[in-house]
């Protein structure tokens, strides 16, 4: 089944059953726990969830950011690059493989694939960038290791051209990330990530930090280069409202699996899983009357002792008898149930057993009642 | 109780008797340090004229970018800062925060919870040091039997429960959306009538900062307190809120029933901050064009050092004419408590008044 996909030529990054644990003096705790996803060529891809649903370990898993003590324990990261033969990356991958695993590079496969494929954009853009250099020197840094054929004056043009190419003029090379507000600096960021035009870009929450208005601007940027540059991006947010918008398929997170995968129009016509269908009402609208709210009773579970059967029963208003017992698996919604290509890990659309076993428990329940 | 699904009441309805505390024509100057001892001293002009009013069980929002002062003009409600001009009144009447004294009464009354749960909690002390504080220093609770009674009440009353286990937790055992409450548990621990909440969820995940919202609104009804309440996300405003006010660089440019002010806003920065806002109706396809047009694609608040003359936003608006840049905007009415600061609504500039309403 997931072979077939592999033919295609749209498929940039195919993630076979990722699993990250972290070691604790009490034992190992499943952050992320068998995640398969595909990214295609140009397509914005957002991972969503609460703190601690494992968005941002998975993400570092798969560009191999992950130190001690997490530890990748399976799986596979395929990379699949546009031409075999681009001239920085002749080993890239070497002759006669259409792909590459990013989990079995070695370092100096690695130095060439992290920039030049693939880049990141972190949350905190004071804390990505050194307050003690230029921007300038931060952009020409990383053309001077990863381009070393470039002239002094070449980076220099390249610099320049990143920075207007998103938006600051390049009067700005001068500047210090003191110097430039909150949006600038964010800017000047993906100006970095972009120097050397990688194919993917994860951005680990790039507008939290931010206002409103500046967000909406970064967003708009971002979705004007992509549109521009043609790279694929993995956004991680907990704001699913921002990936409503913009991402073409979204992966819902929780406990460190996925729980639903779907495009933006499926999520908004109709989530399937309780927990997406919660997060869905978790913020206040613009239009339409004020109604009292409710959320997603409870919070997450700690990862160190996540409960039995599904994670979320505890908190899901639809649970069942299965849910506290069965794990279950992610698979395509069936047939007349969600779109085409949704996935939904959740025993309501799991079919037979369901209404026979609520009347079961329903006719106990009468039964106890009547006794009591 | 609140009912899941229940329509929000209260906005529609007007504030009913007199404001808890008002804020008159308040003007906030920070002086700045310098070299210079003879030239005049320069200032940045943080709040230029202020006025507000809280009522009990009612929440006035103030919207605006960082750099907007809306935190400034909560620290004057706070006595944190002291206005340069401008007058509070606590029911009626005028407070002097300059006294030591009637600053200690007034605080009895009014209450600050911080935007950042983090960093407003001591990381040594325990949830039952945090509350026993206020409860002592006011005198509510004489010994640590009555502290620890009262505690309990108060992290009962902010959904902390079982209320004995958080006692005697530290900060760094508490994960964010918990530590706001027990900032809230210790405003609350004052026994005030009024809160001042900056930015009480936004460093807060989406789905923790329903439950604080929440919360804040069952204190706002059922206790009846009054609130400011600080954002930058309009559509929480509108959720929390009746009044909402919006600011821009230290002026107030529009204000009125939150609901009137959030869907029809007219002032251009007001539309520039609801086109902003995520909105999950909207497609991506045209995010591109949503932004522009009507509404200014981006910019930054000016510098409040030499502020520009006129209305502050002419830099950014669209529809900046010559008087923006020479006077400030008298106010317009637009009814229903509904009102602008801004040229294009000025009654002798009828032609750009027809122009402004069919843009939007």
């Amino acid at each position: 089944m997931v072979q077939s996909v592999h033919s295609n030529l749209d498929v940039l990054l195919d993630v076979q059953h990722i699993s990250v644990v972290y070691d604790s003096p009490d034992g190992e705790v499943y952050a992320v726990n068998d995640v398969s996803f595909t990214l295609r060529r140009g397509e914005i891809l957002g991972l969503a969830g609460e703190s601690g649903s494992g968005k941002s370990t998975l993400a570092y898993a798969i560009s191999r950011l992950l130190r001690s003590p997490a530890r990748v324990t399976g799986g596979r990261v395929l990379y699949y690059p546009r031409t075999r033969e681009t001239v920085y990356s002749t080993s890239l991958p070497s002759a006669g493989e259409e792909y590459k695993d990013v989990l079995s590079m070695t370092r100096k496969e690695l130095r060439i694939f992290r920039w030049s494929e693939l880049a990141v954009v972190f949350q905190s853009a004071m804390n990505a960038l050194n307050p003690v250099a230029t921007i300038q020197a931060q952009i020409m840094d990383v053309l001077r290791v990863h381009r070393p054929g470039l002239s002094r004056d070449q980076r220099h043009a390249r610099a320049a051209e990143l920075l207007k190419l998103v938006g600051i003029t390049p009067e700005r090379l001068k500047s210090y990330p003191h110097e430039l507000s909150g949006g600038m600096r964010q800017r000047a960021v993906i100006a970095i990530a972009l120097a050397l035009s990688p194919e993917i870009i994860i951005m680990d929450e790039p507008t939290t930090a931010l206002d409103v208005v500046i967000q909406r601007d970064i967003l708009t940027e971002v979705m004007r280069l992509r549109q521009q540059l043609g790279f694929a991006v993995i956004f991680i947010t907990h704001d699913l409202s921002l990936l409503l918008e913009m991402a073409d398929e979204v992966i819902i997170m929780y406990a460190g699996r996925m729980v639903e995968k779907a495009s933006r129009k499926a999520l908004r016509q109709h989530a399937l899983h309780p927990y997406t269908d919660g997060l869905l009402h978790t913020f206040p609208t613009l239009e339409g009357p004020i109604v009292r709210m409710t959320g997603i009773p409870g919070t997450p579970p700690d990862l160190r002792m996540v409960p039995s059967g599904c994670v979320f029963h505890p908190r899901c208003k639809k649970a069942w008898g299965k849910c506290s017992t069965v794990r279950p698996v992610l698979l395509p919604s069936p047939a007349g149930v969600g779109s085409a290509g949704q996935q939904v890990a959740c025993h309501l659309y799991t079919g037979t057993g369901r209404d026979e076993e609520l009347r079961a428990s329903e006719i106990v329940f009468r039964k106890q009642g009547g006794e009591a | 109780m609140i009912q899941p699904g229940q329509i929000l009441s209260g906005s529609n309805q007007g504030p009913s008797g007199q404001p808890l505390l008002e804020a008159r024509h308040l003007r906030k100057d920070f002086p700045l340090r310098q070299m210079n001892i003879i030239g005049a001293g320069k200032v940045v002009q943080a709040v230029e004229d202020l006025s507000l009013n809280l009522f009990a069980g009612r929440a006035t929002a103030l919207v605006g970018e960082s750099g907007s002062g809306k935190t400034t003009v909560a620290r004057m409600l706070a006595g944190i800062h002291i206005p340069t001009r401008g007058e509070l009144l606590f029911a009626q009447q005028p407070v002097n925060v300059k006294s030591m004294r009637e600053r200690k009464k007034y605080l009895r009354q009014v209450q600050y919870i911080f935007q950042d749960p983090f960093s407003s909690l001591n990381p040594l002390r325990s949830v039952r040091y945090h509350l026993s504080r206020p409860l002592r220093m006011q005198g509510h609770a004489r010994n640590s039997r009555e502290v620890e009674a009262q505690a309990l009440v108060l992290l009962e009353k902010v959904s902390l429960t079982p209320a004995r286990q958080f006692l005697d937790k530290y900060p760094h055992q508490l994960s964010g959306g918990q530590r706001q409450r027990v900032s809230i548990a210790r405003a609350l621990a004052v026994r005030p009538s009024v809160l001042l909440a900056d930015e009480p969820v936004s460093m807060l995940d989406v789905s923790i900062r329903l439950d604080i919202l929440n919360l804040l609104l069952k204190l706002k009804e059922e206790e009846g307190l009054a609130f400011l309440f600080i954002t930058h996300d309009i559509a929480s405003a509108r959720y929390f809120a009746e009044e909402t006010q919006v600011m821009y660089a230290g002026q107030m440019v529009e204000g009125g029933p939150s609901d009137e002010v959030i869907r029809r806003p007219r002032h251009p920065y007001t539309r520039l901050l609801r086109a902003a806002a995520p909105d999950p109706d909207r497609m991506a396809q045209n995010m591109g064009d949503e932004v522009t047009g009507d509404v200014p694609e981006r910019g930054e608040p000016p510098s409040l050092v030499n502020p520009p003359k006129g209305c502050r936003f002419h830099l950014r608006c669209p529809h900046a004419m010559e008087i923006c840049r020479q006077s400030f905007p008298a106010r317009t009415d637009f009814g229903g408590g509904h009102w602008a600061n801004c040229h294009l609504y000025s009654s002798n500039l009828d032609v750009q008044t027809t122009r402004a309403t069919t843009g939007g």
